[in-house]
């Protein structure tokens, strides 16, 4: 345990109107973190991400209490129309549904009911024993959003050695459509980590699109656990194009309770010089008839380093699964890393399930081929690193949205 | 236009083209057949600059010397290499593409880009002309392209430049009559006193189609034999070896 990262069991009273029961099971949270201390290499789901090592590198001092911060507004994306939630530091700010039809949306700072399960995850964890903010939204019944959701998730310039523990949910109720994006505004010089556990509820043939992007390169370190339930007809997506922070890991877990359901991962990264990225996801097949398709592509310069670590559970009665799961790297220095683990566990016997991993450097004869048409060496370059990451982007169904993904990832690409 | 003299190129040590003279001038039409292994695609891609080779001798072209010339310099002062193996680059739409290529050659030139709607009816008005299907221009470059596609999308590339000399490197090995008579069209249709054209083919039968000035020979990394259209016919009877 890092010797200045100040934990202070009082921080627990202060949390008001809590249960005996919730206050319990925050304290039990905090001394199983209080043991492990941050999740170092040593332990499995860590072995490419040493947490600890970023603690001891970037802080001398940490600590979790909660910061009221001033927060001036920031300009709206112009690129497409679309309902918005502003967080700042991780809270609810305020939220803006004016293209929808008000009251099938509930959105609250926080969602009170407790699953009480202990993760083994410790900075789940430490989040489960501090996270006192986030947010909370349910759509109701029978409701398709006529506009995306963007989600700006505002870091403040003035959070100095904070870990923000923040709790988020969305419910999306039976027959009803979501398309989230969240964006990430980091405006703060100093460093911190946010450390977020967000929980989704996807009911009967509902739907969900969620892409992650942020604005430009920072010095955030983030970690956000995502547990997902996934029920009978429903779809799930996950866009994550969440270059240019130093570090950020996003721990999937999915469950696949029903049949007929369809989860997607799928990510491309652009990693520039000591960016670290880990993409960790854990599916699992309780039920047959589903299908899960996971693909991470990773451009890495310099001395970027991404990771996907992919696990398919199939569970005996999941019969009929199709579950696909490809981690592809293009390495742009010697420098560069890219670590893939995939992992099945299948207990199933009639199923499909298929899992590659490869990486490569830029090839030389297609950079010949393209200068001999008159392209310069690095246009031919950025013209194969932007091939190399279309197919996910083609994933994007709505033009504007398409168009503003492809700005950002030029934007990534051309400061390298 | 093009001036070669005293060729010799290496590749890791090993000898390819071992003294090779050749003068291509403006309006001239000029084939180079010869057997496998004699230095072929290797005079090709050293036109266009393709770099891993040792080089001596000298490499005019207009004039100027190219031996320190860049690929894409090459290609912007108007050398274009029809490659015998396309590559397949994924992801990257074949139409935006030579769009690319286009404006950076016209840039070069000192010409007005072209916006994205002359720049299809170009593309639309060509691949009319040379009878290939615009479809393949939707796709991304050369995926999964057959190999006669690959082959009509070069020649639609090389018309689309409109290059001074053009380098074809066995485009119709593997062609169908009919994907011959468009590379045939492409070539011809470019013609004039002042392109030239290097033509690289093992077989007489595309120069049913294009009646080239001259017929090299190429072996062991020279040029052995220089005739008319006629030598041609010869080797298609005689083979190689006689020549040798």
């Amino acid at each position: 345990m890092n010797q200045n990262f100040q934990i202070n069991s009082k921080q627990i009273d202060k949390i008001q109107k809590i249960t005996e029961e919730e206050k319990n099971f925050r304290i039990k949270n905090l001394e199983i973190f209080k043991e492990e201390g941050f999740p170092s290499k040593k332990l499995e789901d860590w072995k490419f991400s040493d947490f600890k090592r970023i603690v001891d590198n970037n802080f001398d001092e940490l600590d979790t209490k909660t910061v009221v911060s001033h927060f001036d507004k920031v300009d709206l994306l112009k690129d497409f129309e679309h309902n918005y939630i502003f967080l700042v530091n991780g809270n609810l700010h305020s939220s803006n549904f004016d293209f929808e039809d008000k009251n099938k949306i509930k959105i609250n700072s926080y969602d009170k009911s407790i699953n009480y399960e202990i993760n083994k995850n410790p900075l789940v964890c430490l989040n489960q024993a501090f996270a006192e903010n986030g947010y909370s939204l349910e759509i109701d019944k029978n409701y398709k959003f006529n506009k995306v959701l963007v989600i700006y998730n505002i870091f403040t310039n003035d959070i100095k050695n904070k870990i923000l523990n923040n709790k988020n949910k969305i419910r999306v109720n039976e027959n009803s459509e979501l398309h989230t994006i969240e964006y990430t505004i980091n405006e703060s010089k100093f460093k911190f980590i946010n450390n977020v556990l967000e929980n989704i509820i996807l009911e009967k043939n509902s739907k969900l699109k969620n892409l992650n992007i942020q604005r430009k390169k920072n010095e955030g370190i983030f970690h956000k656990y995502l547990k997902n339930n996934l029920s009978l007809n429903s779809n799930y997506t996950n866009l994550i194009f969440s270059s240019g922070t130093k570090f950020n890991k996003l721990d999937i877990e999915c469950n696949l309770i029903d049949q007929n359901i369809n989860c997607n991962i799928l990510s491309a990264l652009f990693l520039g010089n000591n960016e670290h990225n880990e993409i960790k996801t854990c599916i699992n097949h309780l039920a047959p008839n589903c299908k899960s398709y996971q693909q991470v592509k990773n451009v890495l310069n310099s001395n970027g380093k991404g990771i996907f670590q992919g696990k398919i559970y199939v569970k005996d009665l999941a019969q009929k699964t199709d579950a696909y799961q490809l981690g592809k790297a293009l390495l742009l220095d010697d420098n560069a890393e890219f670590n893939s683990k995939p992992e099945l566990e299948i207990y199933a016997d009639d199923v499909k399930c298929s899992h590659g991993s490869s990486s490569g450097s830029i090839d030389e004869d297609s950079i010949y081929y393209m200068m001999s048409r008159g392209l310069s060496r690095e246009q031919s370059k950025k013209l194969l690193i932007k091939g190399f990451l279309s197919d996910i982007v083609e994933h994007i169904k709505s033009p504007s949205i398409k168009k503003f993904v492809e700005n950002k990832l030029e934007e990534q690409i051309s400061e390298n | 236009m093009l001036e070669i003299k005293d060729l010799k190129a290496s590749i890791n040590k090993k000898a390819i083209l071992k003294g090779l003279n050749l003068t291509i001038k403006p309006g001239e039409l000029h084939a180079i057949m010869g057997p496998n292994g004699s230095g072929k695609s290797t005079l090709a891609n050293i036109l266009s600059g393709k770099e891993g080779y040792e080089i001596s001798g000298e490499l005019n072209f207009n004039g100027e010397s190219i031996k320190e010339i860049s690929v894409e310099k090459r290609a912007q002062k108007g050398i274009f290499l029809a490659f015998q193996y396309p590559l397949e680059i994924p992801g990257v739409n074949t139409n935006n593409f030579l769009k690319t290529s286009l404006n950076s050659v016209r840039k070069a030139r000192g010409e007005k880009e072209l916006d994205t709607l002359s720049f299809l009816k170009l593309i639309k008005k060509t691949s009319y002309e040379l009878g290939i299907d615009e479809g393949i221009l939707s796709r991304q470059l050369n995926v999964g392209f057959s190999g006669g596609e690959k082959k009509k999308n070069e020649i639609l590339q090389m018309k689309i430049l409109n290059p001074k000399l053009s380098i074809l490197d066995e485009t119709d090995s593997g062609l169908d009559i009919d994907a011959i008579k468009i590379v045939a069209k492409g070539v011809n249709t470019l013609r004039n006193d002042k392109k030239s054209f290097l033509i690289i083919t093992h077989y007489q039968r595309l120069l049913d189609y294009i009646k080239p000035d001259f017929v090299h020979v190429l072996s062991h990394g020279k040029i052995v034999k220089t005739g008319c259209s006629e030598l041609a016919q010869e080797l298609e009877k005689t083979g190689y070896k006689k020549i040798n």
